[in-house]
């Protein structure tokens, strides 16, 4: 990965009226890098996102991609792909003929056939879009966005309505993407995507970059958690644990595996069996609901 | 600009609702017209005819049509999705608009001629193409303004009814009544100096530097038109 920044955003602050969607938001993404930007509903991703896209207007800050504006779609659209969130097709046209359109007007050169075997719609080639469903018109949206290997391309919720044989081959196009040095923008509901794919990733929050960095890096600022159950009556277990229930304890910890030596060596000294055992490293959703509660 | 006003040409004639309404009905009642030509060129004149046939051509064809498709591509995000790509914003609104101007100003002409075999040529062609292009103009402007101010295609039956009715209403008054009463009025009305131009071209008998000078209120429209587009056009829909 490059250390060179594809996007660049200094300061935005995106307001409609008395409403402030952003502020003051800064973060940058380097080439060939997947940035994931998540958040809470109403925490001003698509907001961040559209502007960034260049189909919105940053109230104030600065926003670079390529080092160019992104409103000169002239000079910076012919180098990204946007997927939107929403499918935005016409319904009398046919796949192909959506492809075609949207792809001749990005002005990279690419072939109709390769572009819907990519997303496996070859067969759906002549259907019109109105008889297509919702995954194969979010396949669609994937297509247009890829058409001619764009540098960086925008992923809007790329898999929402999607079965997981079309997920995988989804993400199998992004990676052999990356492969060849394409810069990914994420957003998704889907943490486990994100937790799988990114780089990095920003986290918002209330129009702000509530955290940012590596999925070790902001899933480490929070304890991993195990929980089990004891049989009654039974001697207090060690570490601090705290109890959920009559029978059933939570220990919060940052040395999961040395916590979990003692905890399974006191049980087995003590002849007990812990019930209902878990035990496991800390999720992006761990961190996605510590922000969400604060 | 020409992918985008392709595919919308294909679009149109694969969207039977929107190629009767808009483009064989006003064809239907201009042959009326035409047919019954003894009637109206007594009532008003055979430049009045011309007149009336142009306006519903443009107002049911050209501006009905343009205030529907460019609604109906907002509702479904099509227009967002069109400026997700290279293409500038007048391009994109060039190619969505330009096959319905170019099927009305065909219509206008092909009904024009056949009105022109069956009764006298038009005194002044030149000026008759010049009132037609400044009226298709007009009509343009109108529409894209009115687009901004209508939700879906369904809201457009609604939207447009104002100005089709009234620019027909318009072409009627002025072509039989002529314009020596309210002249100023007339003139100023959207449609009225393009209805004496119409009719003056068709009919002869005034001198070609003052039916040049009706081209102006037409043109004012045009601006006031473009002004209100560039106030009221949006691109996404009303969240």
């Amino acid at each position: 990965m490059s250390t060179t920044p594809v996007i660049e955003v200094e300061r935005l602050n995106v307001h409609y009226g008395d409403f402030h969607a952003v502020e003051d938001l800064s973060f940058h993404v380097l080439r060939g890098e997947l940035y994931a930007l998540l958040g809470t509903n109403g925490a001003g991703k698509t907001s961040t996102l559209e502007t960034v896209e260049g189909h919105r207007t940053a109230t104030s800050g600065a926003v670079r991609v390529f080092g160019q504006s992104p409103g000169d779609r002239a000079a910076v659209r012919p180098r990204m792909g946007i997927m939107l969130q929403d499918s935005g097709f016409t319904p009398d046209l046919t796949v192909a003929e959506s492809v075609r359109l949207i792809g001749t007007l990005t002005r990279r050169a690419d072939s109709v056939d390769r572009v819907l075997d990519v997303v496996d719609l070859t067969r759906k080639a002549g259907t019109k879009v109105a008889q297509l469903s919702g995954g194969e018109k979010r396949r669609l949206d994937f297509a247009t966005a890829v058409y001619g290997t764009p540098e960086l391309i925008f992923l809007d919720e790329p898999t929402t309505g999607l079965d997981i044989q079309s997920r995988d081959a989804l993400w199998s196009a992004v990676d052999r993407m990356r492969e060849n040095g394409t810069t990914v923008v994420l957003t998704t509901h889907y943490l486990e995507e994100a937790q799988q794919h990114a780089d990095r990733i920003g986290l918002m929050h209330r129009g702000t970059l509530h955290r940012e960095g590596t999925v070790a890096e902001l899933t480490r600022t929070l304890p991993s958690v195990i929980r089990f159950s004891l049989p009654t009556p039974a001697p207090e277990p060690p570490l601090r644990a705290a109890r959920e229930g009559d029978d059933r304890y939570l220990v919060e910890t940052f040395g999961l595996q040395k916590d979990m030596h003692v905890l399974l060596s006191w049980a087995e000294d003590h002849g007990l069996e812990l019930r209902e055992l878990e035990a496991g490293p800390t999720r992006l959703d761990d961190v996605f609901r510590a922000i969400g509660d604060s | 600009m020409l992918p985008i006003a392709l595919s919308e040409l294909a679009q149109i004639f694969r969207n039977r609702s929107v190629l009767i309404t808009s483009f064989v009905m006003p064809i239907a009642v201009s042959a009326f017209f035409i047919h019954q030509h003894d009637v109206f060129a007594e009532i008003g004149s055979l430049g009045y005819i011309a007149a009336i046939v142009m306006f519903t051509v443009c107002a049911f064809g050209l501006y009905a049509s343009s205030v529907t498709t460019l609604a109906a591509r907002r509702q479904n995000l099509f227009l967002k999705r069109l400026r997700s790509t290279a293409a500038g914003d007048a391009e994109i609104l060039t190619g969505l608009v330009l096959p319905v101007v170019v099927i009305a100003l065909v219509q206008v002409t092909a009904i024009m001629a056949v009105l022109a075999a069956v009764t006298t040529a038009p005194d002044n062609v030149p000026l008759l193409v010049a009132a037609v292009l400044a009226t298709a103009v007009m009509m343009v402007g109108l529409g894209l303004a009115t687009a901004g101010l209508t939700n879906s295609p369904e809201h457009a039956q609604v939207t447009t009814l104002p100005v089709c009715l009234g620019v027909v209403a318009v072409a009627s008054w002025v072509g039989i009544s002529g314009t020596e009463d309210f002249t100023l009025l007339k003139r100023l009305l959207p449609g009225g100096s393009a209805t004496e131009l119409v009719v003056n071209a068709w009919n002869g008998g005034v001198a070609v530097t003052d039916s040049l000078l009706l081209l102006a209120p037409t043109l004012a429209w045009v601006v006031v038109a473009a002004t209100l587009a560039a106030r009221l056009f949006r691109w996404e829909p009303r969240r």
